[in-house]
């Protein structure tokens, strides 16, 4: 029996090919996600490991920043001398460092990575743990002097001698490069610049007497513990230690936030992949079981029993797991040396020599790998099992599964589908997001189960009016094609499904998408008076210099400026919700129009007042005149009164809870030192906004961080951001379709071969090799655009779910894509004759006489 | 050189002519040492109007010559015109119109688009085409046929037969020149071959029809006006006005003792073609007039 299946496997394996080829895709990316992101790991942890201090003194912080502020916590620097002089203090440093700042050459051209990485400022000094050595000229000394790191260097042509520029929040300074610092660890892709440390301090933290840590080393023989506990006992608890463990795993934990979507998105891919490729193995096992009837009842008749059978089919497909698995696993790894190569174009300079493969990595590519392939041939496998010893003498034509009701489809596709549509509706009549999330994520869920199962019953109604026109349009090819693809609706339905899913993803996505970039141009039509606003394309703060640069431009009337800090109220229902506020300049009116529904901007903005969301007030208990205690950074505290309510439905977003804000005086009063996130600017009486923007453009010419835009540029910054999350999904759909691609070419193949004595006799009696290419091409194309038509279908209702709960955030606006909606079904018609153009060739190549006595 | 089959014949001959004809056609399989001729220099002629059976042992090369003279199968040398066309040198879409428009087929099994009607198998040459069938001709050839109550049924539904004489239908249907059935009756029961063969016959003598049929079965044979029989890939004997005893007599002769005939019986019989070919016309128009 085993030499039977080896056979079988060997002869057929042309036709696995293609199934083969899903699996590997799949395996090859969870294994490429994993390699990849265990070596960054491995890397990081021993770069983490060999550069942090054995214990580390900084600021406390209670708050989290969900919206940058612009604000650097710090601690005394005189901390140093006090610290040094604990027994078992080997070396205390004074550390100054600034992340996310903006360096400029002589052009104005920012020196930084453009791939999101930072660009840190930090004082320079060396000990054994520095990840960096001095190669050329010499360490910076005094204001003026800095070293620049030798791979930022070498990328934007920066050389010793050359003057930058230190966009410091402070204020800019110039600084002359004097020496090239060369990691000598890995390279995590920030751009460092060193200043001497009393510069770091001055020009930096805009003090000498602040740090933004102090760096201990141990004496010998003393633990980290030991050292942290010393410390402690010393200097209280108002700092913030960590060991070089701690520090190292919060490192980590931050740089894992941004591995952690390199690896999801990896691992979506696998998962499309795997969603997609069981449907091509499920019909392509069907397809090969149906043309093997006859083998398989000649097998029964000859004495072998149905556990026999099944087990063969079942061995062929753990065959077929395990070859794909492993050439999966070889793809895995060369993604994975891909992606290293790429983060090395982005800066992270991997070795790829230290690749880490863990023993979970193999486990996992064949875990998936056999495992998918082993549940995708099980429903087949039973089928051949239960082909009876007469089926060898039987006419092969009549034993094809056409026939068998698809009732049971019926009843099970209904049961999920209601139950999907329940969750669905439940998702969308919620009146929180936190209970509307998961109720969405199970309606999607079920309802994709519903369609797949339900599928081939909607293959009849739904290609009866596809292809309803293809008999007027194409004559007797036409009606030849739409019945073929009515021939056996299992097999359309599930080739269809394939696509159905790519698509559905995409509509659900792209009415989300279309539904929230909507929503922001109405808030912004509605709110945003100013005619411009000058800001970071990532919202980051930027320096105090500019506002003043910017009030000083020639023609600018009004400033407004807007600043966010982190803060906590604690709200009369005993909540303490920890959130974003926003603080404005007291002439927020004329740039801005906001609804109010109690109180009104002078009362809000007053000092030692506080405004807020009126659903958010009321969820609360918070009424107008409420007196709310509200802890800001860096332990200070303040009992706001809240002055006004607003009805914005919509400022809830992006981590600002409960719209929160004041007036700009209140926030520097408890938050001093932080910096703009924006700044609202209207021309002045009698200045041309067109003149304004010129000037405008120009005063900000040596500020690369910042841009002017006006309403329509504002609305397309917020387009893009939303486009980013849009980006993705296309390339979820991309991989989506290539697999689908084959499986259309898979089922047609397999279909022409199985129609082969039909499509002689078509030749023979005149069908041109032209006619039959297009029949089998609008076959195709008809089963794409069925799959798109579903998939879309069910993605607009996802579309619509999602809606909902964006509404509860306050994108209530709902728009459906329409132009992505047609260029996706007309998409997928190209994919289908794209898919339709190997088989077609071959059909029409087939000499007439072999196939019409083709067996 | 004669023909087995006049293409003088006194009087219908005349007005009918000939509808295919094949000179020095030759059909090798292999090459060098390993060649099979499956057709050694075959002349033949269909007379227009008549209804042709080509009998001959398995691998005599009747159903090679009808895909030569079908224009299925491609020749290794000689000529072979449908009509007034030679249809050797054709390119394959000329071929490939010409069976479209000018030729019937009727094979073994498998005759039938699982996913088309009766009708629209009956009409599908000429749909293919684009061209509209004639009303009352099909009208005509489905009930003669019979087959008027199975028109909307898929071929699923049909028995054997019926499906057989849709077939015949759609052969019929676009007034071909020249109809092939390739062993129409192979799968079929007793009673079921004789409507189908019944038909062919009708489609002969009601409906002016050319048929040629291939077949192994002396019974069919016999409702032929003339039988031609193959060996070794040549025409070595034909008979007029055919019954099912003289047939199996005949082809006794192949099996008889040796696989192949002796030398000088199929020499015989080759000399004796030609002349028999002429002495034939005498019979030849007898049947119908």
């Amino acid at each position: 029996m085993l030499k039977a299946t080896l056979r079988s496997f060997l002869a057929h394996k042309g036709r696995l090919v293609l199934s083969a080829l899903a699996i590997v895709l799949s395996v090859a990316f969870v294994a490429g996600s994993l390699i990849f992101s265990d070596t960054v790991t491995r890397t990081f942890d021993r770069l983490f490991a060999s550069t942090a201090a054995d214990v580390k003194v900084g600021p406390k912080e209670a708050l989290d920043e969900a919206v940058p502020s612009g604000n650097i916590p710090t601690v005394p620097a005189d901390l140093v001398g006090r610290v040094a002089k604990i027994d078992g203090v080997a070396a205390a440093h004074v550390d100054a460092a600034v992340e996310n700042i903006t360096v400029v050459d002589d052009k104005n051209e920012p020196v930084g990575p453009t791939t999101g990485a930072p660009t840190i400022a930090t004082n320079w000094y060396v000990t054994e743990r520095s990840p960096v050595e001095l190669t050329s000229g010499h360490a910076p000394r005094g204001p003026g002097e800095a070293l620049l790191d030798a791979d930022t260097a070498d990328k934007k042509d920066v050389r010793i001698g050359d003057t930058l520029a230190v966009l410091a929040g402070p204020g800019s300074f110039r600084v002359e490069v004097v020496g090239i610092a060369t990691f000598t660890t890995t390279n995590p892709g920030a751009a460092l610049v060193f200043l001497d440390t009393p510069t770091a301090q001055k020009k930096l933290l805009g003090s000498e007497d602040a740090a933004t840590s102090i760096s201990v080393d141990a004496a010998p023989g003393v633990s980290d513990g030991q050292l942290k506990a010393r410390i402690a006992a010393e200097l209280g608890s108002a700092y913030e230690l960590k060991t070089s463990d701690e520090e190292a795993e919060s490192s980590a934990a931050q740089l894992g936030g941004f591995l952690d979507v390199i690896k999801w998105v990896m691992l979506g891919f696998a998962g499309i992949a795997v969603l997609v490729g069981v449907f091509l193995i499920v019909n392509t096992f069907s397809m090969l079981i149906a043309q093997r009837t006859r083998e398989l009842g000649l097998l029964r008749a000859l004495g072998a029993d149905r556990r026999q059978v099944r087990r063969s089919v079942l061995t062929e497909a753990l065959l077929l797991g395990l070859v794909s698995s492993t050439l999966g696993l070889a793809a895995g790894i060369g993604l994975s040396l891909a992606l290293i190569q790429l983060m090395g174009a982005l800066g992270m300079n991997l070795k790829s020599t230290e690749m880490v493969i863990g023993w979970g990595t193999p486990v996992a590519a064949y875990v998936v790998g056999v495992g998918v392939t082993f549940v995708a041939a099980y429903l087949p496998a039973r089928r051949a099992a239960r082909v009876s010893p007469m089926a060898a003498l039987a006419d092969a034509e009549k034993i094809a599964d056409l026939g068998r009701p698809l009732r049971m489809r019926a009843v099970l596709g209904s049961v999920f589908a209601a139950a999907g549509a329940a969750a669905l509706v439940g998702c969308a009549l919620a009146e929180e997001t936190g209970q509307a999330a998961p109720l969405l994520g199970l309606g999607v869920v079920l309802t994709l189960i519903a369609t797949v199962i339900a599928g081939p019953l909607l293959v009849r109604p739904l290609i009866r009016v596809l292809g309803g026109a293809f008999p007027a349009l194409f004559g007797p090819v036409g009606r030849m094609s739409q019945r073929n693809a009515l021939r056996n609706p299992r097999r359309t339905g599930a080739t269809a499904a394939a696509l159905m899913v790519g698509l559905a993803l995409v509509g659900g996505m792209s009415v989300a998408s279309a539904s929230m970039t909507k929503s922001f141009d109405q808030q912004i039509d509605r709110t945003l008076g100013a005619d411009f606003i000058v800001q970071n394309s990532n919202f980051t703060p930027f320096p105090q210099e500019i506002t003043d640069k910017v009030r000083a431009t020639d023609g600018a009337g009004l400033v407004v400026r807007q600043r966010f800090t982190p803060l906590a109220v604690r709200l009369p229902d005993g909540k303490r919700v920890e959130s974003t506020a926003a603080g404005y300049d007291p002439q927020l009116d004329d740039v801005a129009h906001v609804t109010y529904a109690e109180g009104d901007t002078a009362a809000a903005l007053a000092p030692g007042s506080i405004a807020m969301d009126r659903g958010f007030a009321e969820e609360h208990g918070v009424r107008v005149g409420a007196t709310l205690p509200v802890e800001f950074p860096a332990g200070r505290t303040a009992d706001l009164k809240v002055a006004a309510l607003t009805d914005q439905g919509g400022s809830d977003s992006l981590g600002m809870q409960g719209g929160l804000f004041f007036g700009l005086g209140t926030l520097e009063e408890y938050v001093p030192g932080g910096q703009e996130s924006a700044l609202y600017v209207n021309a002045a009486p009698g200045t041309d906004p067109g003149t304004l923007r010129d000037r405008l453009d120009q005063t900000l010419d040596p500020y690369p961080q910042v841009q002017v835009r006006d309403q329509a540029d504002y609305k397309d910054l917020v387009r893009d951001q939303i486009a980013v999350m849009l980006y993705l999904v296309y390339a979820l759909l991309g991989l989506a379709i290539i697999i689908a691609v084959l499986g259309v070419v898979n089922t047609l193949a397999l279909s022409v071969v199985e129609r082969t004595r039909e499509i002689g006799l078509l030749r023979a009696i005149g069908l041109g090799r032209r006619q039959l290419r297009r029949m089998i091409r609008l076959e195709s194309v008809v089963i794409a655009v069925f799959g798109a038509v579903l998939g879309l279908g069910l993605g607009l209702v996802w579309g619509v779910a999602i809606q909902q709960v964006l509404a509860l955030e306050g994108m209530t606006a709902f728009a459906i894509p329409w132009g992505t909606i047609v260029a996706v079904v007309v998409g997928s018609a190209v994919v289908g004759i794209v898919a339709a153009l190997l088989p077609a060739l071959r059909a029409s190549r087939m000499n007439v006489l072999a196939a019409i006595a083709h067996e | 050189m004669s023909t087995p089959v006049a293409d003088t014949a006194p009087d219908r001959a005349e007005a009918n002519g000939v509808a295919a004809r094949a000179r020095g056609l030759t059909k090798a399989y292999g090459s060098g040492e390993t060649t099979v001729l499956a057709l050694d220099s075959v002349d033949v002629d269909i007379a227009r109007g008549r209804y042709t059976a080509v009998m001959g042992p398995s691998g005599s090369g009747k159903s090679t010559l009808m895909h030569c003279l079908a224009g299925l199968d491609t020749v290794s040398a000689g000529q072979v015109w449908l009509g007034d066309t030679e249809i050797t040198g054709l390119r394959e879409r000329e071929l490939t119109r010409l069976r479209r428009d000018r030729i019937g087929f009727v094979f073994q099994s498998f005759n039938l688009i699982p996913t088309l009607s009766a009708a629209e198998n009956i009409t599908l040459p000429m749909d293919i085409a684009g061209r509209t069938p004639d009303g009352a001709w099909l009208d005509q050839v489905i009930d003669t046929l019979g087959l008027r109550d199975r028109l909307k049924h898929r071929p699923a539904q049909l028995s054997g037969g019926q499906q057989q004489r849709v077939a015949c239908a759609r052969a019929l249907a676009s007034r071909p020149e020249l109809i092939f059935a390739d062993e129409p009756t192979g799968n079929l029961d007793s009673r079921a071959s004789q409507e189908v063969l019944g038909f062919l016959r009708k489609a002969v003598d009601e409906l002016g029809q050319t048929v040629v049929m291939v077949t192994h079965d002396p019974g069919a044979a016999a409702h032929s006006d003339l039988v031609l029989f193959l060996g070794d890939g040549r025409i070595v004997d034909e008979m007029p006005e055919p019954t099912a005893e003289a047939v199996l007599e005949r082809m006794r002769l192949f099996s008889g003792g040796s696989p192949q005939p002796s030398g000088s019986d199929a020499d015989a019989i080759r000399a004796a073609a030609p002349r028999e070919g002429g002495s034939s016309d005498v019979l030849d128009p007898l049947r119908k007039d």
